[in-house]
C-alpha cells in the first residue's frame, strides 16, 4: 500500500493546536477503537471467551448440570487416548478427507479443463448448473441422498433392478463396508461444483503463449495440460486442497441427516461423536476435549491454508 | 469470462468430433448434477401409490397436496418465518459491524491495529465446534436461549472474522483522494465512512451478505442446539424434525426439502454470478 502513509493517524498533523502526549494519543486512536467495538465486544465474548472455556472445561469433569467443576489435570485427555470410538471417528475422518478432497479437485480440474478449452459455448450454463449444489443446505443433500439410496424405492436399486443387476441392489446406508463411501458421493455431488468454478477462473489466467510455444515444440494436448497448465495452477490447487481439508475435519450435517454415524459407528466422525457425548450423554468435559482435538486438527490445516494464501493472490472469479 | 480470445476458423472432421465428445461429455455431467433435484421434485408431485408403483417416473396425477401438509399440518409455514426473523438480522448485523471494522483495520492506524486484527484472524481458522459446548452455557446465563438471539448473536459473532478479512480487502482497494478531499472540506471520520467510503463498498457489501445469508439460511447444528424450542426451529431443522417423525411418508418429505430448496435455486438461478462470488471469495480473495 504505497498511499497509506497519506492517511495514517487520520486527524493527526493537521490538527494546529497543541496536545500533550496522552490527549493526542486519544485524539487519534478512539475513533478506530470506537469503529472496532462492536465488532470486538461480540467476537470477545460469543466467540473467544467460549473458545477459552472449552479449554477449561476439557480439564475439569463437568457435566453440565453440577453447580462445581472439578479440576482433574489432564484425566479426560488419557481417555481420549485410550477411546476406541475416537480413533475409529478420526479414522472416518481422515477417510472422509482423502477421498472427500482428492476427488473433487481432480473432477473439478478435469472439467473445467474441458469447459475452457477452444471453442466450448455456455460456459455461464455449464457453470450455473455445476454450481448450483453448492448452495443447497446439508439437511437438503442429506435428504435428497437418503432418497436416492432408498432400499425399496431409491432411484439407484430401481434402476439396477430395471437394467437385470438387482442382485447388486442394497441397503447403501446400512452396509457397514460403503455406508461411508455412499456419504462421500453424496458430499461430492455437493462440493465438485466448487472446486470446478475456482479451477476454472484459475484456467482463464493460464499464460497461453507458453502452451503455444510447447505446442510448436510438438508437446500433445496431455502434455501440454501435465507441464504447462498444471505447474502454473499448482498455486490455486494447494490452496484449494488446504481449503478442502479444513472442511473434512469438522463435517457434520450430511453425515448427521443421512446415518447419525450408524450403522454400528461405521460413519461416526469427530463431529457427530462429539455431539452425541456432550448433548445426548452429557459428557460436557470430554465433549469439550473431543472438540479440541477437531480443533487442533483443523487449525493446522487452516494455518497452512492462510500461509499459502498470502503468498499469491490466485484471481477472480 | 465467457468471451473467447482464439477462435479456430478452419476444422478438421476430427476437431468437430472431438468438440461434438466435449458437448456430450459437458451435457452428460450436467445431467448427473440436476438429476437427483429432478427426482426430489418429481417426488413431492406424487401420491404415495404412485411412489410405489413407478419410482423414478414424471408424475402422471400431480398433485400440490404434500406441498400443503408439508406447509400447514408440517408446520414449516411456521419454520419459514423463523428462518426469515433470524436471517435479517444476522446478515444486516455482520455486514455493519464487519464494515465499519474492516475499514478501520484497512484505513486507520491505530494502537494495536495488528494484534487486534491476529486476533479475529483467529476466528477465521476456528471451527464451530471449537466453541459449541461452553457457547451454550453463556447463551444460557445472557438469558438468551429460548429466544431467536440464541441464534442471531452467536452467528453474527462467527461471521464476523471472514466479513471484516473481506471488508478490509475491500476498502484497501478503494481510492484514498475522496475520503482526504472530505476530511480536508471537514468532515469527521464517521461521515468519510458513511457519506464517501461505503457507498463505492456496495459490491463487496453485497458479496458478504450473499455469503452470510446463506451461512445462516443453511446453517443446521447451530440452531439445532440454540434453538430448541419447537416454536423457534429455523427451516432447515424443521424440516430434519420433519423427516424423522415422517420418515416413510416420501412424498411429504420430498415436499418438504422442495419448501427449503426450491426458494434458495431460484434466487440462485437469478443472481448466479453475485452467489459464486460471494461464496467463492473465501477461497480466492486474499
Amino acid at each position: 500500500m504505497t498511499t497509506s502513509s497519506v492517511t495514517s493517524a487520520p486527524g493527526a498533523g493537521r490538527s494546529s493546536t497543541v496536545q500533550t502526549g496522552f490527549r493526542k494519543w486519544l485524539r487519534t486512536n478512539i475513533p478506530s477503537y470506537l469503529f472496532i467495538l462492536p465488532a470486538l465486544l461480540l467476537y470477545a465474548v460469543f466467540v473467544l471467551y467460549p473458545f477459552v472455556n472449552t479449554i477449561y472445561y476439557s480439564l475439569t469433569d463437568w457435566d453440565g448440570a453440577q453447580p462445581v467443576k472439578n479440576f482433574i489435570g489432564l484425566a479426560n485427555f488419557a481417555r481420549l487416548i485410550q477411546d476406541p470410538l475416537m480413533w475409529l471417528s478420526l479414522k472416518h475422518n481422515l477417510i472422509w478427507i482423502a477421498v472427500g478432497t482428492l476427488t473433487p479437485v481432480v473432477v473439478g480440474l478435469v472439467v473445467a479443463t474441458l469447459v475452457s478449452g477452444g471453442g466450448v459455448r455456455g460456459r455461464v450454463v455449464f457453470r450455473t448448473i455445476y454450481f448450483m449444489p453448492v448452495v443447497l443446505a446439508g439437511v437438503v443433500v442429506g435428504m435428497v441422498w437418503s432418497w436416492i439410496y432408498h432400499p425399496l424405492f431409491g432411484p439407484i436399486n430401481t434402476v439396477l433392478k430395471a437394467v437385470g443387476l438387482g442382485g447388486l441392489a442394497r441397503g447403501w446406508l446400512g452396509d457397514l463396508n460403503l455406508a461411508l463411501y455412499a456419504l462421500l458421493l453424496a458430499a461430492f455431488w455437493a462440493y465438485w461444483g466448487f472446486c470446478f468454478v475456482i479451477l476454472l477462473a484459475a484456467l482463464q489466467n493460464v499464460d497461453m503463449e507458453l502452451h503455444d510455444a510447447a505446442k510448436i515444440d510438438g508437446a500433445n494436448p496431455f502434455q501440454r495440460f501435465m507441464n504447462v497448465t498444471v505447474p502454473q495452477l499448482r498455486p490455486v490447487l494447494t490452496m484449494l486442497t488446504a481449503y478442502t481439508l479444513i472442511g473434512g475435519f469438522n463435517v457434520f450435517d450430511i453425515v448427521y441427516i443421512m446415518t447419525k454415524g450408524g450403522p454400528a459407528n461405521a460413519t461416526e466422525v469427530l463431529a457427530t461423536y462429539t455431539y452425541h457425548m456432550a448433548f445426548k450423554q452429557n459428557q460436557v468435559a470430554y465433549g469439550a476435549t473431543l472438540t479440541l482435538v477437531i480443533t487442533v486438527l483443523s487449525m493446522l490445516a487452516s494455518y497452512t491454508f492462510i500461509t499459502l494464501r498470502e503468498r499469491g493472490n490466485v484471481g477472480e472469479v | 469470462m465467457t468471451t473467447q480470445t482464439v477462435r479456430r476458423r478452419r476444422r478438421s472432421p476430427t476437431a468437430i468430433a472431438a468438440q461434438a465428445g466435449i458437448y456430450v461429455i459437458l451435457i452428460g455431467i450436467a445431467i448427473l448434477v440436476l438429476i437427483p433435484m429432478f427426482w426430489v421434485y418429481a417426488t413431492a408431485f406424487k401420491n404415495r401409490i404412485e411412489i410405489a408403483a413407478t419410482p423414478l417416473a414424471w408424475p402422471k396425477e400431480p398433485t400440490l397436496q404434500n406441498f400443503v401438509d408439508a406447509w400447514v399440518k408440517g408446520r414449516l409455514g411456521k419454520y419459514f418465518l423463523n428462518s426469515v426473523i433470524v436471517t435479517i438480522p444476522i446478515v444486516a448485523f455482520t455486514v455493519s459491524f464487519a464494515s465499519l471494522a474492516g475499514y478501520a483495520f484497512a484505513r486507520h492506524t491505530f494502537a494495536g491495529r495488528n494484534a487486534i486484527f491476529y486476533l479475529f484472524l483467529v476466528g477465521l481458522i476456528l471451527p464451530f465446534q471449537s466453541i459449541m459446548i461452553p457457547l451454550y452455557y453463556t447463551l444460557l446465563n445472557f438469558g438468551l436461549l429460548g429466544t431467536y438471539w440464541a441464534m442471531i448473536v452467536p452467528s453474527t459473532a462467527l461471521g464476523l472474522p471472514f466479513g471484516i478479512f473481506i471488508m478490509r480487502a475491500f476498502f484497501q482497494g478503494l481510492p484514498y483522494e475522496l475520503s482526504d478531499a472530505a476530511r480536508v472540506d471537514g468532515c469527521n471520520e464517521f461521515g468519510v465512512f458513511w457519506r464517501v467510503v461505503l457507498p463505492l463498498a456496495k459490491p463487496g457489501m453485497i458479496t458478504l451478505s450473499i455469503f452470510v445469508f446463506l451461512n445462516a439460511w443453511n446453517s443446521f447444528l447451530l440452531p439445532l442446539l440454540y434453538l430448541q424450542r419447537e416454536a423457534l426451529r429455523p427451516l432447515v431443522v424443521g424440516l430434519m424434525f420433519f423427516q424423522s417423525r415422517y420418515t416413510t411418508d416420501y412424498a411429504l418429505t420430498m415436499a418438504g426439502a422442495t419448501i427449503v430448496s426450491l426458494p434458495v435455486l431460484i434466487l440462485y438461478a437469478i443472481f448466479q454470478r453475485q452467489f459464486i462470488q460471494g461464496l467463492t471469495a473465501g477461497a480466492l480473495k486474499g
